[in-house]
């Protein structure tokens, strides 16, 4: 019961509050739906255009996953080289961590005149925002083990690749899975950005389509859709996170209830 | 208790059959551990001078003296973890060019892997030395047994105290079977009654399964009540400044720490260590 309480009662309470504040507000003040729609009106839109919202859903969640998991392998085996080369963590390492203060949206327009209106644009976008932060993260995981573990394996002549296996790799979980949630979220907002800057589909474009012909309803229901999947995306690896990463007791994703 | 010499086998070859064979008898004399002449510098600084020792075969010997004197250096050696600039070590009569699968290290910290459990932990180095863990896994549960940690043989590392840990550690470390056991301040993360209770279990283990131990220590009293033998060492660059047989019947209670006799051995190596504070430029 006490579970129950900590994990959904108290997490969902304030997010509740603030929509039936917004859904009085608006009623109350007489706020008009192209201005701000009450969330009762979102959600009928969300029901009666379920089709088109998930038609323009569709291309934007494939995207997202393509990028992710590219970016998840790439940034993955990058990480393992610069581990397991000092010449490439010499002189990769620094470009890529001066890299991540890129504004790398900005390039947005660019990939268009390179590769088109089409999906490849959004994808080389997605991975170009999300393979950085990954593959940091599992560096970090991979380089950071500690020197007397490494010291404890070599006494009993454990040889790179034993070490490689048994020790970095399940030490550099918990980073992976850092960086896979940081990337997760930048894979979609790599994919929405291109959207809106030139696409004939996807839930960027209908929020960018549903902005142009002011029916603000459509345009806040398309964000909650896409909301709603950022948060469901999340959650399935917090969850993969929690399965794998048994041996750590919290993870700041729905972390009460455990002792 | 019977006694044969020299009657180890090599880490790969311990008899399943006999999980926790304990080759019998005090120290014979063999040297087991052998230095001569070790040197080490390090980026010009020179961090050890000149130390040749024997160790016999089956001794429980403390190198003791103050932080920074460079006693990790030397026991990283002993592991063949670190080559010795000039100098030769031998362990079992070989000489030592990196480390040996008849060498167990137990370090500062218990270093167990968090996502293994108790058992799998301690047969780790099984693992890495690529043999059967089957056939281990009997004397895995023997050594826990011994150290106080059969139901926890299932238990993740976190669901330990550090007391419980270090044992787990010591057991990983004999799994093997070695013929030395290499300790760098195995205690010192713990606290005061925890330390006196692993010291008396560490006595206990050991006097179950004789191991040629080397017991880096700086604490006066803990070097005093395990050992044989307490080698003081003195500041950088190190050297041996005595060394010191400690003649106090076994098996050893924490009560012996009251009398006189230990009190005699505690002031001694007191003294020894202060003298050699002295030198020092
Ligand atoms: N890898 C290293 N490189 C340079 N100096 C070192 C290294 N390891 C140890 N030293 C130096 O050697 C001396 C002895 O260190 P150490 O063996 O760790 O001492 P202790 O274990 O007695 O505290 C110290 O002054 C330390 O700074
Ligand atoms: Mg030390």
């Amino acid at each position: 019961m006490r579970t129950l309480l900590d994990r959904f009662v108290w997490p969902m309470a304030v997010p509740v509050g603030l929509l039936v504040l917004w859904e009085v507000a608006t009623r109350a003040l007489g706020i008009r739906s192209i201005i701000l729609p009450p969330p009762s009106e979102i959600i009928e839109v969300m029901v009666t255009r379920y089709d088109l919202i998930l038609t323009h859903l569709w291309p934007s969640l494939y995207l997202t996953l393509t990028g992710f998991a590219l970016s998840v392998v790439g940034g993955v085996l990058v990480a393992v080289l610069i581990t397991t080369s000092p010449l490439l963590r010499k002189s990769l390492y620094p470009t890529i961590v001066v890299s991540q203060v890129v504004p790398k949206i900005s390039i947005a327009p660019l990939f268009v005149v390179w590769f088109g209106t089409g999906m490849t644009s959004s994808l080389m976008l997605a991975v170009l925002v999300a393979f950085f932060p990954m593959t940091i993260n599992a560096a970090m995981g991979f380089q950071s083990v500690d020197e007397d573990i490494l010291r404890m394996a070599r006494t009993y002549m454990g040889s790179r690749w034993q070490i490689f296996w048994k020790i970095q790799m399940p030490h550099a979980l918990p980073f992976i899975f850092s960086g896979m949630k940081i990337s997760i979220t930048l894979a979609i907002i790599g994919v929405i950005v291109s959207e809106f800057v030139a696409s004939q589909e996807g839930i960027g474009y209908l929020i960018k389509f549903a902005g142009g012909l002011l029916d603000t309803p459509l345009m806040m229901a398309a964000i909650t859709a896409l909301s709603l999947t950022g948060l469901v995306l999340y959650w399935l690896i917090a969850e993969a996170e929690r399965l794998t990463v048994y041996w750590q007791s919290t993870s700041e994703f729905g972390s009460g209830g455990q002792v | 208790m019977p006694s044969q010499p020299n009657g180890r086998t090599a880490a790969a070859s311990p008899a399943p059959a006999d999980p926790l064979p304990a080759p019998p008898g005090p120290a014979t004399g063999t040297p087991l551990v052998r230095l001569s002449g070790v040197r080490k510098v390090f980026n010009q600084l020179e961090a050890i001078r000149n130390i040749s020792l024997d160790i016999g075969d089956g001794a429980f010997v403390s190198l003791l003296g103050p932080s920074g004197c460079g006693k990790s250096t030397l026991l990283m050696m002993i592991a063949g973890l670190v080559r010795p600039t000039s100098g030769e070590i031998r362990v079992n009569g070989e000489v030592v060019t990196g480390p040996r699968a008849d060498v167990g290290v137990v370090f500062q910290s218990p270093v167990l892997l968090p996502w293994r459990t108790v058992l799998d932990n301690v047969l780790f180095p099984v693992e890495l030395l690529k043999l059967s863990k089957a056939k281990y896994r009997e004397r895995a549960m023997e050594l826990l047994a011994m150290a106080k940690l059969a139901d926890f043989a299932g238990a993740l590392p976190r669901e330990l105290s550090g007391g419980m840990r270090q044992r787990a550690a010591i057991c990983r470390a004999l799994i093997h079977n070695p013929s030395t056991l290499l300790m760098d301040e195995p205690f010192s993360a713990l606290d005061a009654i925890t330390r006196d209770d692993m010291s008396v279990e560490l006595l206990r283990i050991w006097q179950a399964n004789r191991k040629t131990v080397v017991f880096v220590t700086h604490s006066i009293r803990e070097a005093a009540f395990l050992s044989d033998r307490v080698l003081v060492m003195g500041r950088r660059p190190a050297t041996l400044v005595e060394d010191i047989t400690i003649d106090l019947p076994r098996p050893r209670h924490i009560a012996m720490t009251e009398e006189e006799s230990f009190n005699g051995y505690v002031r001694h190596l007191r003294r020894s260590i202060e003298a050699s504070h002295a030198d020092a430029p």
